[in-house]
């Protein structure tokens, strides 16, 4: 690939950066961009790439949590139809007490996304209307899809094993006694116990 | 006119003209609907969160597990998104038999449509036939990768194995045989009254919104625009391939209709193209043990053409051996809930399934 190849990429990195305060961004390579911008920005951002820079097709809204640093990641991915290329715009946003605009008048779809964001991280988007619940129904705990959520801690306290499987006992042990079958070797050597 | 007394009718979550486990609450005046609204959350297997406890491998056989229909877009974009952040080069030859695997599935999730969208407009024929010709495309999956409905084929570096002795001739037998029977199924279905009327008016998308909204696939090329992932931003080996995009103007079930019988002689096409010109060589670039296998922090969204439209993954590593996040999209998100809820409105209850069926959608993309 040669550099002139990515010239038009390039050229919208510098437009948005020249347009924007603290925004920062790269080529990734070929037909694919990424900027970074502050939270209080994202509306403004994603109404003027959509505007004037031809990105109009939203493909993609996702988050994800960076526990240790302390923050959720935003991520925005659009795609231009008319210049084929595919625009990622993310922003950071702090764990404790998440919250961030509403944009789902720019795109109606994004409603989805972040309802589902809104449960499954809890992050809040100021303005937003539409169901509190969209997949989890009368759920109290902590949003499920953070990294601190414990999976087995959960399961531990809201299952309960099967009458008579308390013990946990080893299904091919109990089946062998019950019929006395030998247990093959293999199964022995890889067994989980 | 004196207005009528709106009821609420819940359809689904276990109906037989939901294309899987969800609910559509419509508010309904006499026979028409007047506020649709999806509800999900009877699928939810939480795969997503699943992958986050599992090393890179162990995640791999989880993803074809996410749609039924239309497994393989699940592999594929999954191991493209690792490539594409770990900087591992697959081998040409496995590129090849990826897009031959993407066809056939391709080809097998249209005959599931053929069945469903007739079957939605109680024409019991069409399933019958298209469901029992699927299975001829599951019987090269089974002889190929050892599962019919679920591959675990495509994986990181390539695919698994190569294509056994004679699979190209019995490929090529299934897509002639495939050939004739969509003139029989042109008899059945497009050139019958019946499915005709039904489909034609109804289930209208604007063409003028179609892109803002983010509808993908079928659904948009049957509003007009030439929009396709092969085309517009080219994977695989789809660049070698001689093939067309079909556009419909009419926006409505039934330009959905022979958007989808045109592309399903086009892949037919294609499947032969790629039998004819498919070079040799190694199929598999080998991982490092799974156990110790790291890719390097990173991210990236790659997407695909599925047989309902665009497909994504976005898969992000922090340098360990397990994802940070991988997030499905795929076509029905949109599709079956934003969409359809817009669409449904002003519908008659008789056409609520038969219109869902034309977007494709799938319910367990939605909740994943």
């Amino acid at each position: 690939m040669t550099e002139n190849s990515l010239d038009k990429e390039q050229q919208i990195v510098n437009h948005l950066v020249g347009t924007f305060q603290n925004l920062t961004g790269k080529v990734k390579r070929n037909r694919r961009i990424e900027v970074s911008i502050e939270k209080k920005q994202i509306t403004s951002v994603l109404n003027y790439v959509k505007d004037h820079l031809g990105f109009i097709h939203f493909s993609h809204m996702s988050c994800v949590d960076w526990l240790e640093d302390g923050y959720f990641e935003l991520v925005y991915i659009l795609w231009s139809p008319e210049q084929k290329i595919q625009l990622l715009v993310k922003a950071l946003v702090d764990r404790e007490n998440a919250s961030v605009e509403n944009a789902d008048m720019i795109w109606r779809q994004l409603n989805t996304y972040q309802r589902e964001i809104r449960e499954m991280f809890g992050v809040n988007f100021i303005g937003m209307k539409g169901d509190k619940e969209f997949i989890l129904e009368d759920w109290d705990n902590m949003p499920p899809m953070r990294r601190d959520f414990n999976t087995v801690d959960y399961i531990q306290e809201v299952y309960f094993e099967r009458p008579g499987r308390e013990d946990a006992q080893n299904v091919r042990e109990t089946i062998s006694k019950r019929t006395g079958e030998e247990i093959p070797e293999v199964a022995t050597k890889y067994s989980r116990d | 006119m004196m207005r009528e007394k709106a009821t609420t009718l819940y359809l689904g979550p276990q109906h037989p003209g939901i294309t899987g486990n969800m609910m559509i609450k419509l508010k309904v005046e006499g026979d028409t609907v007047v506020k649709a609204q999806t509800h999900v959350g009877y699928l939810h297997r939480g795969f997503e969160k699943l992958m986050e406890r599992r090393n890179w491998l162990q995640s791999f056989t989880i993803v074809c597990r996410i749609c039924v229909p239309e497994p393989d877009p699940n592999e594929l974009n999954y191991s493209r998104a690792v490539e594409e952040i770990e900087g591992r080069e697959v081998p040409e030859r496995a590129e090849w038999i990826r897009t031959l695997m993407m066809e056939l599935s391709r080809l097998a999730s249209y005959l599931l449509w053929f069945g469903g969208q007739n079957g939605s407009a109680g024409l019991y024929t069409m399933p019958q036939w298209s469901v029992g010709d699927r299975d001829y495309i599951l019987d090269l999956f089974e002889e190929l990768t050892g599962g019919r409905v679920y591959h675990m084929y495509i994986w990181p570096g390539g695919v698994r194995r190569d294509l056994p002795n004679g699979f190209a001739d019995r490929v090529l037998q299934t897509m002639d045989y495939l050939e004739k029977r969509l003139k029989q199924y042109d008899q059945l279905m497009f050139e019958n009254t019946i499915f005709q009327r039904r489909a034609q008016g109804i289930g209208w998308i604007d063409p003028a919104k179609a892109v803002e909204w983010g509808v993908v696939g079928p659904p948009l090329r049957a509003a007009g625009f030439k929009s396709d992932v092969r085309i517009d931003d080219p994977y695989l080996i789809y660049d070698q391939l001689d093939f067309e995009v079909p556009t419909q103007q009419g926006s409505d079930v039934w330009a959905r209709a022979l958007v989808r019988r045109t592309e399903f002689q086009q892949s037919i096409n294609m499947v032969r193209q790629i039998i004819d010109k498919m070079p040799g060589g190694p199929v598999y670039n080998k991982i490092p043990n799974p156990m110790k296998w790291t890719i390097p922090a990173g991210d990236a969204y790659v997407k695909a053409e599925s047989a309902r439209g665009e497909f994504g993954y976005y898969v992000v590593s922090d340098g360990s051996n397990k994802p940070r996040r991988v997030h499905v999209k795929g076509p029905a998100y949109v599709h079956g809930v934003t969409l359809l809820e817009n669409i449904l409105e002003g519908a008659n209850i008789s056409d609520v399934s038969f219109i869902m069926n034309s977007l494709g959608t799938c319910p367990p993309e939605i909740e994943r």
